[in-house]
């Protein structure tokens, strides 16, 4: 007779915390002694940050001049717009996390923007009265598509032109409409900055997606005029530094177009800059994606009778760019960073507004200045952001087969 | 057999498709360029490079190459240049050391040093540059460090201040003419016996060790060349100080009509080795609030800095010292002789004690409080800079600050004082002249410059500008952030059972990591690491934000002073190919070299 012993716990001295701390903290005499050095340096570094932090930064400050950190001068009876195309990209981002529900990774996303938004939705409850509503509405908006997802998951198909609208008609808000009316007059573009121009800027990345995807497609041609032509504009875009392009642009974009400089306005010439420059690293992008594509694909497509576009845009592009969405969530992220080099063309964005703050009266009053708390500031928010990008990307390529293809 | 017409065959319609996107170009192209020349010339804008050769007058503060705002366009551009190398050079290696060094870190079996080494990864890749650099810049370097002249001294005779780092460096002195030959010869030795000792290993088919071969040659051949050069028969110079020690300047030139005055034509001479000595002499200073590393620092005296060595006798004490007395004024050296601080003995226990330093009636500290150090036997070795320069601090003649003083009456009439004391030099018989001497001294090949402080900034060694610092500091730790995830990515990418073979063959750990799995992972991560080489040297244009003259900041100067915005931005846009294509060739080279050898 043969009886199956059940299999017994691991030995209590490999399992639990216990030896956890054993295996990753004291295996050796000299990991100890590391363990205490380090720990040692760390809390009392720890200890410093959070004592300046609490006790002697100069929060007020940043506290104060919330208002330019986020629209920078945008008109304040105005702000109503920002907060509504705010409102509403918070609405469709909860649809589509609503509606597509065994997306983990969008609803991860969605669900810490929401939370970020809440935050500032239940502090402009309590302290920006002038704006309150229109935060409360933002922070229910989230809610309110996730539900709406939730119930019609149909919806999704209809996204598409939701976030065209959204684009376009975010823009015609933010600028403007009717001239001289109350609620639809232009807001110059020279009032707008802070955290709003920065995802203006952001927003680069959508028109230069189709461009990257025709430059990539340009580079793989047979036709070597245009092969040529778009390997010298990807190498040479790419061979120099971003805030270079966003200066040449700034000089030369009004004599190319034979303006005057002043009907051209820095955030156009940013914005223009900026697109191209993407748009040659997206092209780089998406050519590793069609570089990835099976040639027997393309074979088996025109087998079966499939014209060149038809091959290309029903079999090659949508798995390469499946294969590369890893690649252009990181130029998602360099991208939101880079916009912080728009001063170079005089534009106020997130980052400069420091500056601006910096040399105000109040904070130059105040000994050692407030530009350590700003920068602290600044930094959590581009880190929340970069970071949950980042986060969202390593998911990706997880579920897209550990990045190899 | 049907012909295929020719709208559908597909060769016509690619070459018909090539026209058209040709022609399509060139018309835009086209009506391009007639708008930029027609902008142009309405604006009369310079559309060419004559601008070139014009006088700049653009101060750049660190010039590798000798540089006056006289200097023409291209040179200050081609100090951009070689600023923008020296920041990427030496960022490329820091960074390199500082990643591999996070990257083997991110493995560590211990969590802490995990911990930290992952946050460092993930904080300084998700931050901007920009927002690191003006950091590094205008919240670190800039008010942190005191200011110039209370520097820390750091071991090694390195200084550091709010003005930037200054260290001893070496520089090729007189006999260094003498010596360069030597050093040619050493490297062709060691590179002809390198390429020797390879082909012996080889064809003994003996693990013999390469390195020492050239690596003696070159020591060896280089130091009998330098004591020969030393050593040797020293050449019959005519070299002569001109000084003047009122102002605590002096060139060291080539006193061709040995009249110990530098005339025209007489070329100055760099990196002599010099000795000052001042008998009798004194400097002042007097006391101020300062706001210093984010602190208010009250009461606080600050001479040039002077050191034991410097002198043989110094002492420092009140130019009105009847004054000093009745106010109970005291002093606290922090740095004996040439810092500390003015007080008041409240407390009665005959030495400073925190607080004393503020008035208690005014709330703020002693300002104005004149002080006098007076000096027997300064005597400094001073070497020359790059243009033959010299100096010292702007020594006062032993007496004058008392005579000055005594002139003036009380220290309350301050203001009455200073204008009457130009009528009390009647006392002048108590002023003793001031004497100096200068000896040149015999040098070697090379000479050790060593960091002093005269008046208000660093003079000989090697300065590091703040400015420099912090655009360095800020592209090192962002690009070490992301090599450090090149390492860890090649070092995981090693196989598990290379490690397990090399501890199974009884290499220490040591060895498995140096001789088996490093090498491997090098292979896997050099190519990505070289790119973010690349990265650096285009992210040092974000210069403008710590105030660096380098390539970028230089050229957009130059556009708007000359208003050649076409030339001057084709001008960059060919510099920046040029070094990414510089990078590319390296990384071609390197790819080729590591590429596995397949049979």
């Amino acid at each position: 007779m043969f009886r199956v012993i059940p299999a017994r716990p691991a030995p209590s001295g490999e399992t639990g915390v216990l030896a956890w701390l054993r295996r990753n903290l004291f295996s050796s005499a000299a990991n100890t002694l590391l363990t205490l050095a380090t720990g040692a340096v760390l809390v009392s570094a720890l200890a410093g940050l959070l004592r300046w932090a609490l006790f002697d930064a100069a929060w007020a400050q940043v506290w104060a001049n919330m208002r330019l950190l986020a629209v920078f001068r945008y008109p304040t009876d105005l702000l109503w717009r920002p907060l509504v195309v705010l409102a509403v990209l918070l609405l469709l981002l909860g649809i589509m996390a609503g509606a597509a529900r065994r997306n983990e990774i969008l609803r991860g996303a969605f669900w810490w923007v929401t939370g970020f938004v809440a935050l500032f939705a239940l502090t402009a409850v309590v302290f920006w009265p002038s704006v309150r509503w229109f935060w409360l509405a933002a922070g229910l908006a989230p809610f309110i598509g996730y539900g709406a997802g939730v119930a019609r998951p149909g919806l999704l198909r209809a996204m598409r032109w939701a976030w065209a609208l959204w684009l376009v008609g975010g823009f015609a808000l933010l600028h403007g409409i009717v001239p001289g009316s109350v609620l639809l007059r232009i807001a110059p573009t020279r009032d707008w900055g802070g955290f709003m121009l920065t995802m203006v800027l952001f927003t680069a990345i959508v028109p230069s997606f189709p461009l990257g995807v025709a430059l990539a497609l340009g580079r793989r041609s047979r036709l070597p005029a245009i092969k040529t032509v778009c390997i010298a504009f990807i190498e040479v875009v790419r061979g120099a530094p971003l805030i270079m392009w966003l200066f040449v642009a700034s000089l030369l974009l009004p004599l190319l177009l034979d303006t005057d400089p002043n009907n051209l306005p820095a955030i156009l010439r940013a914005y223009v800059a900026i697109t191209l420059f993407s748009a040659a690293y997206m092209a780089e992008n998406v050519r590793g994606g069609l570089q990835a594509v099976p040639r027997g694909q393309i074979e088996a497509a025109q087998a079966l009778g499939l014209s060149g576009w038809q091959t290309t845009s029903l079999i090659v592009l949508p798995q390469a760019l499946r294969a590369v969405i890893p690649a252009i969530v990181g130029q998602c992220i360099a991208l939101f960073k880079d916009t912080s080099l728009v001063f170079v063309v005089g534009l106020i964005d997130f980052y400069r507004v420091t500056e601006v703050i910096a040399t105000q009266p109040a904070s130059l009053s105040i000994t050692g200045g407030v530009k350590l708390e700003l920068y602290l500031f600044i930094s959590l928010v581009y880190f929340f952001f970069a970071y949950r990008m980042s986060v969202a990307s390593r998911q990706l390529e997880k579920r897209l087969g550990g990045g190899t293809r | 057999m049907e012909r295929i017409p020719f709208w559908r065959n597909v060769k016509t319609i690619g070459v018909l498709a090539q026209v058209v996107f040709v022609m399509v170009l060139l018309a835009g192209v086209a009506i391009l360029f007639s708008n930029v020349t027609s902008a142009l010339s309405r604006a009369n804008l310079p559309a060419d490079f004559g601008w070139l050769g014009s006088r700049a007058g653009i101060p750049i503060a660190e010039t590798p190459i000798p540089y006056t705002t006289n200097d023409p366009y291209w040179r200050a551009l081609l100090i951009g240049l070689l600023n923008t190398l020296r920041v990427a050079l030496v960022g490329v290696v820091l960074a390199s050391v500082i990643g591999v060094a996070v990257g083997v870190m991110r493995l560590a079996p211990n969590f802490l040093i995990r911990t930290i080494a992952t946050i460092y990864v993930e904080l300084l890749r998700n931050v901007p540059l920009a927002v690191q650099i003006v950091f590094w810049y205008t919240a670190v370097l800039l008010p942190s460090p005191p200011r110039i002249n209370n520097p820390v001294e750091l071991p090694g005779g390195v200084l550091l201040s709010n003005v930037g780092l200054a260290f001893p460096f070496l520089y090729p002195g007189d006999r260094f003419a003498a010596w360069w030959p030597w050093l040619v010869t050493a490297v062709l030795a060691a590179l002809v016996g390198g390429i020797w000792r390879a082909r012996v290993a080889r064809a003994a088919e003996l693990p013999l060790r390469v390195w020492p071969v050239p690596v003696a040659l070159l020591l060896g051949i280089a130091a009998v060349g330098y004591a020969v050069a030393a050593f040797g028969q020293p050449e019959k110079s005519a070299l002569a100080v001109d000084f003047d020690v009122e102002r605590g300047r002096g060139t060291v030139f080539v006193d061709l009509d040995g009249d110990g005055r530098r005339g025209a034509g007489e070329r100055a001479v760099p990196f002599a080795s010099t000795v000052v000595r001042v008998e009798l002499a004194e400097l002042t200073t007097s006391t101020q609030n300062l706001s210093e590393s984010r602190r208010m620092v009250p009461s606080t005296f600050r001479f040039p800095l002077i050191r034991d060595r410097d002198v043989a006798e110094v002492e420092v004490g009140f130019v009105d010292a009847d004054a000093a007395e009745q106010a109970g004024y005291r002093l606290h050296f922090e740095h004996f002789p040439s810092r500390g601080v003015v007080y008041v003995d409240h407390d009665g226990d005959g030495a400073f004690s925190r607080g004393e330093e503020i008035d208690p009636v005014t709330g703020v500290g002693y300002s104005g409080v004149e002080l006098v150090m007076t000096l027997r036997g300064f005597e400094r070795a001073i070497v020359a800079d790059r243009d033959g320069q010299i100096r010292t601090p702007s020594f006062r003649p032993a007496g004058s600050a008392l005579a000055a003083d005594d002139g003036g009456g009380d220290t309350v009439g301050r203001g009455v004082g200073v204008f009457s004391s130009f009528g009390a030099a009647a006392t002048e018989a108590e002023i003793e002249p001031l004497r100096a001497e200068v000896d040149l001294r015999a040098s070697g090949p090379l000479v050790l410059s060593r960091v002093h402080v005269p008046v208000s900034s660093y003079e000989g060694g090697m300065r590091l500008t703040v400015n420099y610092l912090a655009l360095l500091f800020a592209l090192v730790i962002y690009t070490s952030a992301f090599i450090a995830e090149n390492v860890r990515g090649g070092i995981l990418a090693v196989d598990k059972g290379q490690r397990e073979a090399a501890l199974a063959l009884g290499l220490s750990s040591g060895q498995v990591f140096s001789l088996v799995v490093f090498p491997q992972a090098l292979r896997v991560m050099l190519p990505p690491t070289i790119s973010q080489f690349l990265n650096l040297t285009k992210n040092s244009s974000l210069a403008p934000l710590a105030a660096y003259g380098e390539l970028f900041v230089i050229a957009t100067i130059t556009a708007n002073q000359t208003g050649a915005s076409v030339p001057v931005a084709l001008l960059l846009i060919v510099s920046y190919l040029l070094i990414s294509m510089v990078f590319a060739l390296v990384l071609n080279v390197v790819n080729a070299r590591i590429k596995l050898v397949e049979r």
